[in-house]
């Protein structure tokens, strides 16, 4: 146990959560915004997925990381809008869509891939380049908290800015009161003028750059380079961090870096003498627990609500 | 109304009748095509390019296409297990072939159903056997037109971890003389992953090291040979805790270790096919001292040559290892600049041990 206690709180493990977190961070925050404007964002492994092949591929071609990174998060925003226009002027299922960019996203990349480096599994033979890790000045010389923080990468604060930016969006600004009104109902916000396309539009592109930024995290940070469907499900584990985070900018932002301790916690703990088989069912199990905490207080706040209306 | 719908499924009906009756005739027919070469239909439970296993199998198959005269078809069924056994009722059934050649432990059971079904047609299975004994439904006629191929990957796995710890106990790897321990990273914990690393285990004890030295940690997750990401995650924290080399067992997620051995300054080796030539980053191809080589490709090849002479064992299981050149390591110039002269001959030693059965490698099996 003192082993376990000993990882836990190295500054290894904590740089490790911070890493981890980054994609669901980002993504998570991508699917909150679309989900508060009334689009369910089920493409966000899709639009990683786009974001982290084009990324390394421009970035490997042009030399760019800075280019690359860009066009990543450029070609994320167009399929976020592609969603936003297959529901809203074709009336498709946001779901149905959503899980038909996933499949487009998977085959594209691998067709890009392969057609460009005659390379069926990723970009590996491109020497791409990642994008550059910020150091604070002064930072690295407080004990502990300079270990963790030194070296991530740009992106990684970027993902943790998100945060109280996303709030300061959706409760400070017009464009979120308007965001969170079209969600709600839209009948009701386009009848006081509010443009509803227009906002859900901006939204879909806002939840795609997000996603992007995720994805361009683990082809040109994580690692450099792409590999097929190297997003492994990231995007739905940001996904359920949307809805576990009850919708909330906050509430997002704990659930998804619940997800990347859970991670690291089964990354640093699958090296001490427990069975692997256990150590990867951490993030999962966690999820169960975290999901059955959040109904259980839904209810409970359910049934007070009820008992207060009631009197 | 109810006349012409009945009159319209008995039409259909016919229709697929016919079809399927089609089929049947066409099939009375196989065997070779008409210019009279055998066709090869390699199907793949996952995708090309994964720089390692199906790569070497694709290429000694490609080898095979072009010296020995075989037609080869590659059939893809990417990474989604729900699609793999259709995939392979699909790849049998179409009478495009005559010898259907597929790998790894996952494809067994599908082979052994398909193999009876299927008794005109030959089947190749590398890397696992299917089960000969006709227990558990599978193989009902003893699989007798199934060749299986199966590799002593614990022998390289010896041959790595005997490596291993004469470089780090000969203090011979620049930047890491005060370290000990060393790191394998598998894909998932599954038998054929296992024999790697109970051959290194095995192989670092001979040398003299501690089995408490040896990290051992599995990729797992989503896509266990496909996450770099969570390679390089794992890798790093290896590296974090005190290994001065990690040897990843982990198809594309092991590229994650390279990565980090950049950063931590440290060592690692490849596996399955020869990493310090995939690797595009001269600093990362710095960090691979060896790859332990499982040539698939090879012992594809060797199968499609003696298929040729009519010498191919079916029904039977091949196991094939140090001594047969299937399994080794690389040793090239950069391996050289690394690894002292003492510990290359004490290397070799170690092998023609192997080699010569004087000394039996543990196994995972």
């Amino acid at each position: 146990m003192s082993a376990v206690l000993d990882v836990v709180l190295s500054s290894a493990f904590l740089a490790a959560v911070l890493r981890i977190a980054t994609p669901y961070l980002l993504a998570a925050f991508g699917g909150l915004v679309a989900e508060r404007a009334g689009i369910s964002n089920i493409a966000l492994e899709g639009q990683m997925l786009a974001a982290a092949c084009m990324g390394a591929l421009v970035a490997g071609y042009s030399g760019s990381v800075a280019l690359g990174a860009l066009c990543g998060v450029a070609l994320a925003v167009l399929l976020g809008l592609l969603l936003a226009a297959l529901r809203l002027e074709l009336g498709a299922d946001a779901i149905i869509a959503g899980i038909g960019l996933n499949l487009l996203a998977s085959g594209g990349t691998a067709y890009a891939v392969y057609t460009l480096l005659d390379d069926k599994g990723g970009t590996s033979g491109l020497k791409s380049g990642s994008l550059p890790t910020v150091t604070l000045p002064g930072v690295e010389s407080i004990p502990l908290v300079g270990d963790v923080l030194s070296g991530q990468n740009m992106i990684t604060w970027l993902a943790f800015l998100a945060a109280p930016l996303v709030a300061w969006l959706f409760y400070r600004t017009r464009f979120g009161f308007h965001l969170r009104a079209v969600g709600e109902t839209p009948d009701a916000a386009e009848s006081v003028g509010i443009p509803v396309r227009r906002v859900q539009y901006t939204g879909l592109a806002l939840s795609g750059a997000l996603a992007g930024a995720a994805g361009v995290f683990l082809s040109m940070g994580y690692v450099s380079f792409f590999v097929r469907d190297m997003t492994a499900g990231r995007g739905f584990i940001a996904l359920a961090a949307v809805f576990l985070g009850g919708l909330r900018p906050w509430g997002v932002f704990l659930a998804a870096l619940g997800f990347g301790a859970a991670e690291a916690l089964a990354v640093q703990l699958g090296t001490l003498d427990v069975p692997p088989q256990l150590v990867s069912t951490i993030p999962y199990a966690m999820t169960l627990v975290a999901l059955a905490l959040y109904a259980w207080r839904r209810k409970r706040r359910g049934l007070a609500g009820g008992v207060a209306a009631s009197l | 109304m109810r006349y012409r719908r009945s009159a319209a499924f008995a039409v259909v009906a016919t229709l697929a009748l016919t079809a399927c009756g089609g089929s049947g005739g066409s099939g009375e027919n196989s065997g070779s095509t008409s210019s009279g070469k055998l066709r090869i239909k390699l199907v793949i439970n996952g995708g090309l390019g994964d720089k390692s296993f199906f790569d070497s199998a694709h290429e000694g198959l490609k080898r095979a296409e072009k010296e020995l005269g075989y037609e080869l078809k590659v059939v893809e069924l990417g990474s989604d297990r729900t699609k793999w056994e259709p995939g392979f009722e699909d790849a049998a059934s179409a009478d495009d072939y005559d010898i259907l050649a597929a790998g790894t432990f996952d494809v067994t059971d599908y082979i052994g159903k398909l193999a009876p079904e299927f008794p005109d047609k030959k089947f190749w299975v590398f890397d696992a056997p299917v089960d000969y004994s006709g227990k558990n439904g599978a193989c009902s006629n003893k699989c007798e037109n199934v060749y299986s191929v199966t590799f002593k990957q614990n022998e390289g796995g010896y041959l790595a971890g005997f490596l291993a710890e004469k470089l780090v106990a000969g203090k011979a790897l620049k930047g890491t003389e005060s370290l000990k321990k060393v790191g394998v990273m598998g894909g998932v914990k599954i038998p054929v992953i296992d024999d790697f690393i109970v051959g290194f285990k095995a192989g670092f004890k001979q040398a003299g090291g501690k089995n408490s030295d040896v990290v051992v940690q599995y990729v797992g997750g989503d896509k266990p040979f496909g996450d770099p990401a969570k390679g390089k995650e794992i890798s790093t924290a290896m590296y974090g805790q005190g290994a001065a080399l990690v040897w990843p067992v982990a198809g594309l997620s092991g590229l994650g270790t390279f990565e980090s051995a950049v950063t931590a300054k440290r060592y690692a080796f490849g596996v399955d096919s020869d990493q310090y030539q995939t690797l595009a980053d001269p600093a990362q191809k710095d960090t691979v001292v060896t790859s332990i080589l499982k040539n698939v490709g090879n012992a594809l090849y060797k199968a499609a040559q003696d298929e040729k002479t009519g010498s191919l064992k079916y029904g039977a299981v091949e196991t094939v290892g140090l001594a047969q050149d299937a399994v080794g390591y690389v040793d090239d110039a950069h391996f050289e600049e690394l690894v002292p002269d003492k510990i290359r001959t004490e290397l070799e030693e170690a092998a023609d041990q192997v080699k010569s059965g004087s000394v039996t490698v543990p196994s995972a099996f």
